[in-house]
């Protein structure tokens, strides 16, 4: 029974993660129509910012959220509207390879500027844990969580109830009609990979606390963030919610009951399940890249 | 004068000066070609940039303190043509491929054994020798090649050491669990650790297989509470390492001692675990302290010296390994008398030199000999690596049992 407890716990810790890392993923998609290959280097980056934001200035790296979440939604902004939006005027084809083609020159970027090592962060409660009844639970682990949860909210409220989150959704249901009501949608197509972007970074901090870390370590989060967002659905942050909790709630029991080499072949295995049986994930939704 | 005219003349000045720059290389003597990759980008870089820091080293070292390297009465620069394989099995192929096409007849090896592998099969069938310091996969030492060379024993063989050390410690540990990640080197070392173990007369209570790249271990660790051996042994690449000791200290995962076949070893990690890294254990092929004599460098020390004035890099035992790649080429050349491969090959194979990095000695499959090439293992004490075993190397007593991680000081 505490094993199950146990591993339940896990699961949930890590498909909070998983979910934050993916929201910025799904957001582009479910808005730009763009699958952004890149979208595991904005991931780094924010992992990267934060170590070094975190040394320079000597504060806890959770506290360089908001200056990690504001370079990267510059970057984004500046990203999508300077490049990918040129690639998205011809095909989505020529948008995808783009961001490809983008993910590995910054990856050596990276590496020529921060080094092909393995670097980590280490906040003073980096080992501590604490009991609940019979289940151990890991503070960085579930601070993490808690982040991923907290940033997730504050995500599906500002879609929800904000001018610009109402904007974001009339854009991605309808492009023409936004368009025809005076929305400028490139620059709210700027402005939601900018806001993805952000995401991705804050992400990349919770990674950062939580994983060591290097260049390489980019398609991971990629493809991470592509399976999350075909099993919760396109476009928004309960969708990459309940895919991440899937995702990490398959990977610990499939790495405790059947073999700790197998979760990615269940997690793939499901995959391909939810595209035959649901493509448009389980909350498939109205933005129209899921139509 | 506008741009295009600099451009023009630029480019005349060049061609005018082509002729002078070959004539000027050929001044200097005959040169030997090493060809070969190495992983500069990907998931292998950061041992990959030591290996090459190695191979830099040693190059540098013997043209340009030495002067060169004399062979049957004539003297030769060493000139590397190493390429960036960007850690990819398929790009590091074309890449022996087109060296092998363009005349070159010495390879020096890639970082891991799924690139070292391929490739070798390439200079195998070529017959051009690969000396090499990043493939411990036996799959490399039992195909039956003839021109490949490994600075270590193959994986199965390699914890023949570590487990010559538990059973010296006292109380004798009785049981043990093995970890290890699904590729080419962590597979074969973990079936290394069971061989060596069960020889050894220990109990093994469980072995788990990760997968190649893994984020989350919580849940092997919750089997290790729910049956915790005395030693756990984890054979897989630094950052994975870095990961399970990371949920170990967190999740409160004791056990008496931690065996982590690669990471303690790198001044990084050891900062990354602070005082929880004390007592930990791993592998290790060399130590500046080791004291062997070299025809080259003369020991260890002045190998460090020379690394460290042309590096900032903190050295690494692969760094060493590769720099005695070139050594040990030179010393079979110098003994066969010859710069032809068959001749170098037949030479390497009877190979018995010292060198500051080890005495190289080479089986008959080419790995290098269990016992005169077996690690050595080292501890974490007080943030230092120190060498535990074998007696001849060691620098300090093991700390056995380990303290639990609340109690590190």
């Amino acid at each position: 029974m505490n094993l199950i407890a146990q591993t339940l716990a896990d699961g949930l810790v890590l498909g909070g993660i998983y979910a934050l890392a993916a929201v910025g993923f799904s957001l582009i998609f479910g808005v730009l129509h763009v699958i952004n290959l890149s979208h595991g280097i904005l991931v780094l980056l924010g992992a990267y910012l934060a170590l070094i934001f975190s040394q320079a200035l000597g504060i806890d790296p959770l506290l360089t959220l908001p200056l990690v979440m504001a370079v990267l939604f510059a970057v984004g902004y500046v990203y999508q509207r300077f490049l990918i939006q040129h690639a998205v005027d011809r095909s989505p084809l020529g948008s995808m390879l783009l961001t490809f083609g983008v993910a590995l020159m910054l990856q050596n970027i990276m590496i020529w500027v921060f080094s092909p090592d393995m670097k980590n962060i280490t906040p003073s409660w980096a080992f501590t844990s604490f009991h609940l009844g019979a289940v151990n639970f890991d503070a960085v682990r579930v601070s993490a969580l808690f982040a991923s949860l907290v940033l997730l909210c504050c995500l599906a409220l500002l879609l929800k109830f904000s001018a610009l989150g109402r904007v974001i959704r009339a854009t991605a249901q309808q492009t023409m009609a936004a368009r025809l009501c005076g929305v400028n949608v490139r620059h709210v197509y700027a402005l939601t990979f900018a806001v993805s972007a952000a995401f991705a970074g804050a992400a990349g901090i919770v990674i950062g606390i939580i994983l060591p870390f290097s260049p390489s370590d980019e398609a991971t989060w990629t493809l991470n963030a592509f399976v999350v967002v075909v099993l919760g659905g396109v476009g928004s942050p309960a969708g990459a919610l309940l895919g991440g909790l899937l995702l990490g709630m398959v990977s610990t029991l499939t790495a405790q009951y059947i073999g700790p080499s197998f979760p990615n072949v269940t997690m793939f295995l499901l995959l391909v399940l939810l595209l035959l049986v649901r493509p448009t994930g389980l909350l498939g939704n109205a933005f129209s890249a899921s139509r | 004068m506008r741009r295009r005219d600099v451009l023009l003349r630029g480019m005349g000045a060049a061609v005018l000066a082509a002729p002078a720059i070959r004539s000027a290389r050929a001044q200097a003597g005959k040169t030997l070609v090493f060809g070969g990759s190495v992983p500069l980008t990907g998931a292998a870089a950061e041992t990959g940039l030591n290996v090459n820091n190695g191979y830099i080293t040693a190059a540098s070292y013997l043209n340009d303190v030495l002067g060169g390297v004399e062979i049957a009465g004539e003297k030769y620069k060493i000139e590397l043509k190493l390429f960036d394989d960007a850690s990819d099995p398929a790009r590091a192929t074309t890449l022996i491929q087109r060296q092998l096409d363009d005349g070159t007849d010495f390879f020096l090896g890639s970082f891991g054994s799924n690139i070292v592998l391929p490739t070798a099969a390439i200079t195998e069938r070529a017959k051009k020798p690969m000396v090499q310091t990043g493939g411990g996969s036996d799959a490399i030492f039992t195909k039956g090649f003839k021109y490949v060379f490994g600075m270590y024993p193959r994986a199965t063989r390699q914890f023949a050491s570590a487990a010559a050390l538990f059973k010296t410690l006292q109380p004798t540990p009785q049981t043990y669990s093995v970890i290890w990640t699904n590729d080419a080197f962590s597979k074969t070392a973990g079936e290394g650790v069971k061989l060596s173990c069960d020889a050894a007369g220990f109990k093994r209570l469980d072995s788990f297989e990760l997968p190649a790249k893994p984020t989350d271990v919580s849940s092997v660790l919750g089997s290790v509470r729910a049956n915790t051996p005395d030693l756990l042994v984890c054979v897989m690449h630094d950052q994975d390492s870095l990961l399970v000791a990371r949920q170990m200290i967190a999740s409160g995962t004791n056990v008496k001692l931690l065996f982590q076949g690669l990471g303690p070893q790198l001044a990084s990690f050891r900062e990354a675990l602070g005082k929880y890294s004390e007592a930990l254990l791993c592998s290790t092929y060399w130590d500046e302290t080791v004291p062997y004599k070299d025809k080259f460098f003369g020991d260890s020390k002045k190998f460090m010296e020379y690394y460290k004035s042309k590096f900032t890099r903190p050295v690494a035992y692969h760094t060493a390994g590769a720099a005695a790649c070139i050594e040990t080429y030179i010393l079979a050349m110098q003994a066969a008398k010859s710069i032809k491969a068959e001749a170098v090959r037949d030479a390497l194979a009877v190979a018995d030199y010292e060198t500051f990095y080890s005495r190289i000695k080479f089986t008959p499959d080419g790995d290098g000999d269990p016992i005169i090439m077996g690690s050595m293992i080292g501890q974490v004490m007080k943030g230092k690596l120190e060498i535990v075993f074998p007696g001849e190397a060691h620098s300090a007593d093991p700390i056995y049992p380990a303290p639990p991680w609340d109690k590190k000081a």
